[in-house]
């Protein structure tokens, strides 16, 4: 089985973001693979240790994304590609799917897994999209991926319903919940060893898309998030307490 | 904590991730577990296997003797997301790495390094560094534990006192007078005459585990004595200066866990009507915490990019442990403070890491010898004695 991750380089969302003019102020941020990507790099090379498949990771924009490359190359992906082009800092989703797709017929893979959404801007479109570009079965929001043979998997996800199981037939697009697994922590030697491993580049054009006009959405403006008002703190005993919560929830709140 | 001066953009690709790595190792199954074991004055032993899982132990040795081959900055870094945990735990990684398998490998036999290193990197043998005694401190080269020569070996007799890891290690290295000078010799822990002893009431560095090594005509064969220390109290105070560069980051990682903490609490608590943050007496201190973290942390990169190049001194090394536990020290008292009562609770870290960095200023050569040893060489004259 030949297994393509996407991943993003993303702003530690841990970090305080300050808001400058419209502009995210950069200045001073960090950055880490999005925590999503990460169950699905796990869930790759989970299942290149069961059932021997190659495992590779692309990510697409700034160039310090070799940090997340190399990141799952210490957990055990086996090779990188990163499509790295000034116009796709910030590329919209549509264009992520674009080329992801582009990288999927260049080099025939069986499964592409994706987090369910970045951690910086939650959207949540790009697996979606790509199915529907690569004309690809798609399942969302996978807990729990098994394989049946070469050419199937069992692919188990959490509705409101209840949890339904797929079978899917490959090539196929899933993205995955953070509840599907504990993603690894890296050893020494593996994040060692990973960087002797080489991460092949890739261009936007040669794939046939026009990283100057492929965003169809701006972001015009972002705004600070409403700092959280002062909480309310209650000593007392248990009972005290409970009284004048439910109290307060009643005829301040409102809500109960 | 921001990254005011960039330091992100001097570090590697690999530098990076075994910051973030240990980091989230330290918040997810570190940190959690600190506050009891540091109550109930015990390590947490189940980190044992999982730091050597992650390849903590020896990281910068070569790979044939169970290392990582990871630069010195990557040490470095490894050593404050430690500490930001608890300054026991960095310890533990400085004494099993800088303290114990650094002199095997500089100093130790091909056989000893086949047989002990790479148990060592697995965390199958832990080790401790036996060079204090009751009575010789901050001057060694004092010591009264004896090694004479015996048919085959030497006898040992003597104390070691205040050295971490005893209670609970598998192999002491112990640095004894000989005829010859001073000497370091693998002491097994089965090994007839060889006896520990924890040492209880301790109100700092309590989830470490602190003894007494003591030897009554303790038999150690030639074969353990480790042949390259023939340079006496130098081979010693050389695995010392290693040890000392990773403490200089690891006080740094305690301070800022303290600095990360107190700003948060303060811009959430009100007192007057305001946040306590947006007073200008606390913005004082909290400027002065910031910017001694970030002097010493370029402090820190800086020596360790230069032990990189082989260009570094034993100077450097007690110039930055000097810096970062006396610094740490100071910015953990203003953080104890800035939160008030709930600062001497255990639930806010602070005190722990407060009283825990009280060992950390005086073990490795006390702020004062640190002193001294920069005294000595910018002036050329000695006053040690
Ligand atoms: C928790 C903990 C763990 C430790 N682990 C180890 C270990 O693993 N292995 C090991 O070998 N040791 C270990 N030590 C011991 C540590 O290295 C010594 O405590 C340290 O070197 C100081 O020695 P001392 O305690 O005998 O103090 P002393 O040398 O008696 O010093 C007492 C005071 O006098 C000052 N002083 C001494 N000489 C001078 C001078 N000439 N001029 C001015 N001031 C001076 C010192 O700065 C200090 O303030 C540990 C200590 C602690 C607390």
């Amino acid at each position: 089985m030949k297994i393509l991750v996407a991943i993003k380089h993303v702003i530690d969302v841990e970090l305080n973001i300050k808001v400058k003019d419209g502009q995210l102020d950069l200045e001073g941020l960090q950055y880490v693979m999005s925590a999503w990507d990460e169950n699905a790099v796990e869930e790759a090379v989970a299942l290149k240790e069961s059932h021997d498949a190659e495992t590779v990771v692309i990510s697409i924009g700034s160039d310090d994304a070799t940090v997340s490359i190399r990141k799952a190359f210490a957990m055990g992906i086996d090779a990188g590609i990163h499509v790295s082009d000034p116009n796709l800092r910030y590329p919209d989703s549509l264009t992520v799917a674009k080329i992801i797709n582009g990288v999927r017929q260049d080099k025939n893979f069986d499964l592409i897994l994706l987090g369910r959404q970045a951690q910086d801007t939650d959207n949540g479109l790009t697996a979606g999209l790509l199915a529907e570009i690569a004309d690809l079965p798609f399942v969302a929001n996978a807990t729990k991926i098994e394989v049946i043979d070469e050419k199937k998997l069992k692919v188990t996800r959490q509705a409101d319903i209840g949890k339904e199981v797929i079978e899917l037939s490959l090539p196929a697009v899933i993205s995955v919940n953070d509840s599907i697994n504990e993603p690894r922590l890296a050893s020494l030697k593996g994040i060692m060893q990973a960087k002797k491993k080489t991460i092949e580049t890739m261009d936007a054009g040669l794939l046939g898309i026009d990283s100057g006009e492929a965003s169809l959405v701006e972001v015009m403006e972002f705004l600070p998030p409403v700092a959280r008002a002062q909480g309310q703190k209650f000593d007392g005993d248990a009972q005290e307490i409970t009284e004048k919560v439910v109290g307060l929830l009643i005829n301040e709140a409102k809500v109960l | 904590m921001e990254d005011f001066l960039h330091l992100n953009d001097l570090l590697t690709d690999e530098e990076k991730i075994i910051r973030e790595t240990l980091r989230k190792f330290v918040d997810e199954e570190v940190t959690p577990l600190m506050p009891s074991a540091f109550e109930r004055g015990e390590f947490p032993k189940k980190l044992i296997m999982r730091m050597a899982e992650l390849d903590l132990f020896g990281m910068t040795l070569p790979a044939q003797y169970g290392g990582a081959e990871a630069g010195y900055v990557s040490y470095g870094l490894a050593c404050q997301e430690l500490e930001r945990g608890d300054s026991g735990l960095r310890s533990f990684v400085s004494v099993q790495s800088s303290l114990c398998m650094f002199p095997i490998f500089a100093f130790g036999s091909e056989e000893q390094k086949q047989k002990y290193l790479k148990p060592m990197s697995e965390g199958r043998i832990i080790g401790c560094f036996g060079l204090t005694e009751p009575d010789s401190g901050s001057d060694p080269s004092s010591m009264r534990t004896r090694a004479k020569k015996a048919k085959g070996g030497w006898l040992l007799n003597g104390s070691k006192l205040w050295i971490t890891n005893a209670p609970i290690a598998d192999l002491a290295i112990v640095w004894a007078m000989t005829e010859e000078g001073i000497r370091g010799f693998l002491i097994e822990k089965a090994t007839e005459g060889f006896f520990r002893n924890p040492i209880e009431g301790k109100l700092s560095l309590r989830a470490s585990s602190t003894g007494e090594l003591v030897m009554e005509d303790c038999f150690i064969s030639d074969d353990q004595l480790l042949p390259g220390t023939d340079k006496g109290l130098s081979a010693a105070l050389s695995c010392l200066t290693q040890a000392r560069y990773g403490i200089a980051w690891g006080a740094m990682g305690a301070a800022r866990d303290c600095y990360e903490r107190a700003l948060s609490y303060l811009m959430e608590r009100t007192q007057f009507g305001r946040p306590l943050a947006s007073f200008q007496l606390i913005q004082k201190d909290l400027s002065e915490m910031f910017n001694e973290i970030l002097k010493a942390q370029m402090l820190n990169y800086r020596i360790g990019r230069l032990k990189e190049e082989k260009k570094d001194n034993y100077v450097m090394a007690s110039l930055a442990k000097m810096n970062g536990c006396k610094e740490a020290l100071k910015i953990a008292r203003m953080a104890r403070n800035l939160l008030g009562a709930n600062g001497i609770s255990l639930d806010y870290h602070i005190i722990r890491h407060m009283a825990n960095l009280e060992s950390v200023f005086t073990y490795e050569g006390t702020d004062n010898i640190h002193h001294l040893t920069i005294g000595r060489y910018l002036t050329g004259l000695s006053a040690f004695t």
